[in-house]
């Protein structure tokens, strides 16, 4: 198992829904500053015209996370399937992750002491069997798409051989697992990707997958 | 004054109130005064804050708690650091105090090391001085810490981790320091004899693997720009901390050894100036040749956007103005007091600034222009074209105030009982 996330963020509608159910779902701390995903959203004028792209995100689960080594007690640590997760009961709230993370994607839990973070719902969802996460049931639009990267016939990676698709911040050298499929509609894919974004086909990618999984697959453990 | 004798040291026989209640120790009250109210401030925000999720919602309908952690939810500015305003201050302060006080510890070890007599006869003073301000910045980052955890420091430790190096580099780095002072201070003139060389050499490595180990746990920070390139940045590290270093132990020349006989205190003032002078020429080299090596994007963020000012104000107060009063004083073939003073407090304010703009250009700076956004459409440097500034809240201003009520306490306690600022012939 390596799971991970396809985001047709061109259907992303900014409705939130998505926000609302992981809240709900993890018990996430209230206020619009604690999220485990949000939507981001730029704005811009194209001849006077405004243009606003939405791209929904959270953790991106990266293969080679920067985040784990970081971490001075092991509060975070790679779980079955590459799951980057948080131990909160051994976070000294060094906050190292938070400034290691190039997805800002964690946050401090007051509730908790601790740094929380995106778990693609492990503890409340994959944990019991369950194969979609909070926030891919409650999309309107169906913007998420949760699967296995190990699954070749899985509807995950059916998708991502179809479409081609872009990661954010490839640069960094993370692996990240958040995978936005390229708009369909050219014209939105010229507004919202940047010139020097790398557009990957699974041919593409799947060597850099299997590198970093390579690298870290033997400090996948289930501590839960 | 009577003493007492206890494995070599000699411990001057005071009394509470002498130990206690002097001139310095009330300054030192006041600041600390300062730091016991921050960390009041931050247990309360820490561990008594009102919060809730959408599971204390559910179940607990109705309840009063649950309706004011909403609204501080919503409202409210309380609880931890937040990704676009993180812990700065602290940072800073904690990097200045720790890498100037080691700065000061490295310089007198290897002034011992090199027979320096004019510094070597004062280092108990100075290492003592070194040691204080590294425990300031200890007091400081401690309570950025839950300490409810720190078990997990030993009980699961991550030895590649920067931030856990630090742990053991701390436990084995003051004990050795406090060893240096004591073989300083005892009358076993002979176990110092035998054991100085080997004491003053590992020392050497231990300041060198300190700031090695600093180094790492910025660099791991993969997603943000540093000040400098790894693996140039222990040598930035050392570099600056030295010209800081030399900054504070002219100010402190003033304050302990002015009753000195005058011919030994210009002595003293002339060495530590002709230190500042090629620590001044070695910072400005590197600092004119390392943008060479850093991205150079990053690099015109910081000579000529985001934080143009504040970088040119440390080149002005840290090189610039010191180095005119060299000059001056050179000319004049004079030791100007004046001029010193002005000096050692343009290098000490320049090179807290230096501290500031790298925890804001290489730590503290979001990611992003909105919390997680992340960039693509727009570039990654354009968003930085005016400089962030959160001001810092008022329990971090308070716990850094304390943190020099921590200096002048553990300096001025080690001091009265082992007269550590005393001209020591060895």
């Amino acid at each position: 198992m390596n799971f991970a996330m396809a985001l047709d963020y061109q259907s992303c509608i900014n409705c939130k829904a998505c926000e609302v159910a992981c809240k709900e779902e993890n018990g996430v701390q209230l206020g619009a500053d604690k999220q485990r995903i949000w939507v981001g959203q730029t704005e811009k004028s194209i001849f006077g015209n405004p243009f606003v792209n939405y791209y929904p995100s959270q953790c991106n689960h990266c293969i080679d996370a920067p985040c784990v080594d970081v971490c001075p007690t092991q509060a975070s640590y790679f779980n079955d399937g590459g799951l980057v997760m948080v131990n909160k009961d051994k976070c000294i709230l060094c906050k190292g992750c938070m400034e290691a993370c190039p997805y800002d994607a964690r946050y401090v839990d007051d509730k908790y002491v601790a740094v929380d973070k995106c778990t693609f719902c492990y503890d409340t969802r994959i944990s019991e069997g369950e194969f979609t996460t909070a926030c891919q049931a409650t999309c309107p639009t169906k913007v998420r798409l949760f699967g296995d990267l190990d699954d070749e016939d899985g509807e995950l990676v059916q998708v991502l051989k179809k479409r081609k698709f872009f990661v954010l911040k490839e640069s960094d050298d993370t692996v990240p697992k958040l995978f936005y499929l390229f708009p369909e509609d050219q014209n939105f894919a010229i507004n919202s990707i940047a010139e020097d974004t790398t557009i990957h086909t699974w041919d593409s990618f799947k060597p850099l997958i299997d590198k970093a999984t390579s690298k870290r697959s033997k400090q996948w453990k289930n501590l839960i | 004054m009577e003493k007492f004798n206890i494995a070599g040291i000699e411990i001057n026989r005071v009394s509470f109130f002498e130990l206690f209640f002097n001139k310095t120790m009330f300054l030192a009250y006041i600041l600390l005064a300062f730091g016991v109210f921050g960390i009041y401030e931050i247990i309360l925000e820490r561990y008594f804050l009102l919060t809730a999720n959408a599971f204390d919602a559910g179940l607990h309908q109705g309840s009063k708690d649950v309706a004011l952690a909403m609204r501080e939810a919503i409202f409210g500015a309380g609880g931890e650091v937040k990704r676009e305003s993180p812990w700065t201050l602290y940072i800073v302060n904690y990097m200045y105090m720790i890498y100037t006080g080691s700065g000061i510890i490295f310089l007198v070890t290897l002034a011992e090391l090199v027979n320096f007599e004019i510094l070597k006869k004062r280092a108990a003073g100075f290492l003592t001085l070194g040691l204080a301000m590294v425990f300031a910045g200890l007091f400081t980052i401690i309570f950025d810490l839950n300490m409810l955890n720190m078990q997990w420091m030993l009980l699961t430790p991550n030895i590649g981790s920067g931030m856990w190096l630090m742990l053991p580099l701390y436990l084995i780095y003051i004990p050795f320091v406090m060893f240096e002072i004591y073989l300083l201070l005892t009358d076993n003139k002979k176990l110092v004899k035998k054991i100085a060389l080997v004491i003053l050499v590992v020392g050497i490595f231990i300041d060198i693997a300190e700031y090695y180990i600093q180094a790492k746990l910025f660099d791991m920070n993969t997603a943000r720009h540093l000040w400098t390139t790894y693996p140039n940045l222990p040598l930035y590290f050392i570099l600056s901390s030295f010209l800081a270093a030399i900054g504070v132990m002219i100010l402190y020349s003033f304050i302990a050894y002015k009753n000195n006989s005058k011919d030994d205190f210009d002595l003293l003032l002339r060495t530590l100036r002709r230190l500042a002078l090629i620590l001044i020429f070695v910072i400005a080299f590197y600092e004119a040749v390392s943008f060479l090596f850093i991205d150079k994007k990053w690099a015109s963020v910081i000579l000529f956007e985001g934080f143009a000012y504040q970088f040119y104000l440390y080149i002005v107060l840290a090189i610039v103005l010191p180095l005119l009063t060299i000059v001056f004083q050179l000319i004049r073939r004079n030791v100007n007091n004046f001029l010193m003073i002005f000096m050692s407090l343009s290098i000490i304010i320049g090179s807290y600034i230096s501290r500031y703009i790298f925890v804001y250009g290489g730590n503290a700076y979001p990611m992003s222009d909105r919390f997680g956004t992340g960039f693509q459409k727009y570039s990654e440097y354009e968003i930085i074209n005016s400089f962030i500034y959160n001001i810092p809240p008022i329990s971090e201003i308070c716990i850094v105030i304390g943190s020099f009520g921590v200096a002048i306490a553990v300096y001025k306690i080690f001091d009265t009982l082992l007269s550590v600022s005393k001209v020591r012939e060895h």
